[in-house]
């Protein structure tokens, strides 16, 4: 199996490198990238782990796909404990770091202990060491990623790090590779900076090994003619980037207005992905082998960076009540160069204008920063600094939404599930996101199981968003596949216009291993089960984690094309349970764990 | 008056990003009525032949035609129609 890529293990305390062969059985099983690493992380973390603490781990992970022939196959995971939910961390990110990896002969990366001195890893083909990262500890990822390539003398290699965020321990710090590329949710960078581990330098200069070359590039040719002739992977994501969602989901009535007090925001074409296009955007960005290229190279003033993704826009403008992207703009620049997640930084800054405009946060607190209202640009840039650096107020916003809204008595301010703020969606006005959101195994996400695709954009069947009478099945189908894709190294953006039986015939082609379609959603599904036993095994109570804030629950959408409606969930997430094969107080049966092979 | 509003790519056939309509039949008549305004383009990417085409995503005060009664879909004083193209993003 070696040809497929090492296991690099790591111990920061004592220094001690190993080198560790890939299972082949677990690898059929759990794929790879999210799946093989989660494994992992269930088998060596035991129950109760600080996930600040040395015992925690830190695990980089390739797909089998991850930087070789396949369409968007640069993607890698960072697994870990999360410090922000309890729960699993599974965090996904593009760019290059991951390909080159792959080029450096290995599979995944997993880091021990804590290092007695700030260090980041640098891995040149077979040569790996542990160095000293004094002199870039404190600057932010962009200083950070110069100053290390210079250290390691090439250029060309690729750097993964943290910024200021997770040095600090921010619960929403993100990982940050190629400068802007995020593994962003549930704060594995504060997970980073525990473990006085600045950044992973990689250099490699093999090509990956691919089992069946012909079969890889006849798979290829049937998958590109796939995506260059749908609509969202040709036409939607390369002209507009993801922000082309602003408009839709704002004329159905979900798009969540001063943290999610309102689902409808009238200015919101003046922060459309059509307005970034024609005003702000300089080029496109690929990520490594990406024929899509959604991402946005940017300009505002004198500053040139990238973003934002429709998350983004939404996180800090409508969510903050902010209209003009200019600002927003900015904000997403400083979560990249701090190193904060774009969703929950914006959504708990949302939260911290509620409490302030109620009058739980005193103008006393502010330190003269500007006022914490709704609509106030000055303030998402001020306050996402104060957060990146953790100073101030900022102190208290860099615990995330949850715990900031507890610390002023008012919990039910925070929009997150899980402990973990919610994206860009209304599940109000759009049933299955909901459903999604409640039982995401990391908290409050979309990418989790992206049902926006059939209950908006019809993709691939157009399913009602405010029925709910198959969404449980859907849901748990988004899931899994997700989770399979995730598991692969390729893009989920992929998925607009490939099918599991794609997925599987990539991984075929590139293991020889015998993957169809079916046994690639069973993946996925054996994947959401140990992702779902580690929470249990966390002290995860479905009862109080299985929900969404109540304000979705109980506060009718007050304005525009959804008023009036809250989520179905109550109805929805018994029959959940039950397509899950788990029984009525969520837990997975004996059943379910054999035939998935996991008891 | 039908306050019609045009999104993404399909604003390159209309040159406009709203317009009002008399509209006062069904969704079908309306796309007509805008085919012949704004030109074969635009007719091109809303139909199929005589059907609405799956190129375009049309909401009626946000709800999708596809559970309203497509086409056929009644339309009243007062109502926001929205056209997009087939998009997507996460």
């Amino acid at each position: 199996m070696d040809k497929f890529g090492k296991v690099l293990r790591v111990n920061l305390t004592t220094g001690t490198i190993g080198i560790e062969s890939l299972c082949e059985k677990t690898m059929k099983e759990f794929i790879g990238g999210r799946g093989y690493a989660t494994k992992v992380l269930y088998d060596e973390v035991p129950a109760g782990t600080d996930p600040l603490s040395p015992q925690n781990k830190l695990i980089f992970a390739n797909g089998p796909l991850t930087g070789k022939g396949a369409p968007s196959a640069g993607r890698y995971m960072v697994v870990t404990k999360s410090p922000l939910t309890g729960c699993i961390a599974s965090s996904n990110s593009g760019g290059f770091w991951g390909a080159e990896l792959a080029r450096a002969g290995w599979f995944m990366v997993i880091l021990e202990g804590k290092a007695p001195k700030p260090t980041y890893l640098w891995i040149n083909d077979d040569k790996v060491e542990l160095r000293n990262a004094d002199a870039v500890w404190g600057k932010d990822s962009h200083a950070s990623t110069d100053a290390l390539l210079d250290d390691v003398g090439d250029s060309k290699a690729k750097v993964t790090c943290i910024g200021p965020a997770g040095e600090r321990l921010s619960k929403l710090a993100a990982i940050m590779n190629d400068k802007n590329r995020a593994a962003g949710r549930s704060g594995v960078g504060a997970v980073m900076g525990s473990k006085n581990l600045k950044a992973v330098v990689v250099k490699g200069s093999a090509r990956p090994y691919v089992e069946n070359q012909d079969e890889m590039k006849a798979v290829l040719a049937g998958a590109m003619e796939k995506l260059k002739t749908n609509p969202v992977t040709s036409q939607g994501l390369p002209t507009y980037g993801t922000a082309v969602l602003v408009n839709i989901i704002n004329q159905l009535g979900g798009y969540p207005k001063n943290n999610w007090q309102g689902a409808y925001f009238p200015e919101a074409d003046t922060q459309s992905g059509e307005t970034l296009a024609k005003d702000f955007l300089t080029k496109r960005y690929s990520c490594f082998g990406c024929p899509i290229g959604c991402g946005r190279v940017t300009r505002v003033g004198d500053r040139e960076g990238e973003g934002p993704e429709y998350e983004t826009i939404f996180a800090f403008g409508v969510c903050c009540g902010v209209e003009r992207l200019e600002p927003i703009i900015e904000a997403n620049y400083l979560c990249n160069e701090y190193g904060l997640d774009t969703i929950s930084a914006g959504v708990t800054i949302a939260a911290a204008m509620e409490l302030y405009e109620k009058g739980f946060i005193r103008k006393e607190e502010l330190e003269g920063g500007p006022e914490l209202r709704f609509g106030n640009e000055e303030a998402i840039t001020y306050w996402t600094k104060k957060m990146g650096l953790v100073e101030g107020l900022g102190r208290k916003l860099a615990e995330g939404s949850y715990r900031l809204c507890e610390m002023y008595g008012h919990p039910e301010f925070s929009m997150t599930v899980k402990k973990q703020e919610m994206p860009a969606y209304d599940g109000r006005a759009i049933q299955g996101i909901g459903l999604n959101y409640a039982t995401s195994n990391r908290g409050g996400c979309h990418v989790r199981g992206y049902t926006i695709s059939p209950e908006v954009l019809g993709l691939p069947e157009k399913l009602d968003p405010v029925d709910i009478s198959t969404k449980p099945t859907w849901v748990m189908i988004f899931q899994n596949l997700t989770a399979a894709i995730d598991a692969s190294g390729m893009c989920l953006f992929t998925s607009f216009a490939l099918g599991a039986d794609d997925y599987a015939a990539f991984l075929k082609a590139a293991t020889g291993l015998d993957f169809d379609g079916a046994a690639v959603l069973q993946a996925g599904d054996r994947i959401w089960n140990i992702e779902r036993m580690f929470n249990l095994r966390e002290g995860l109570d479905p009862t109080n984690a299985d929900t969404l804030p109540d304000r979705l629950l109980k506060e009718p959408i007050p304005d525009g094309p959804s008023k009036g409606m809250v989520s179905r969930l109550p109805e929805m997430l018994p029959e959940y349970y039950k397509a899950r094969g788990w029984d009525v107080k969520g837990l997975p049966t004996d059943t379910k764990l054999r035939e998935l092979a996991l008891k | 008056m039908i306050k019609v509003l045009f999104f993404a790519t399909i604003r390159d056939y209309t040159r406009e990003k709203e317009t009002v309509a008399e509209g006062s039949g069904t969704v079908g008549d309306l796309l007509l009525e805008l085919s012949d305004r704004y030109g074969g383009e635009f007719r091109d990417e809303a139909f199929d032949g005589d059907t609405i085409s799956d190129r375009v995503i049309v909401l009626v005060n946000g709800r999708h035609i596809a559970h309203t009664g497509g086409g056929e879909t009644r339309l009243s004083e007062g109502d926001t129609v929205a056209v997009f193209p087939i998009i997507g993003g996460g």
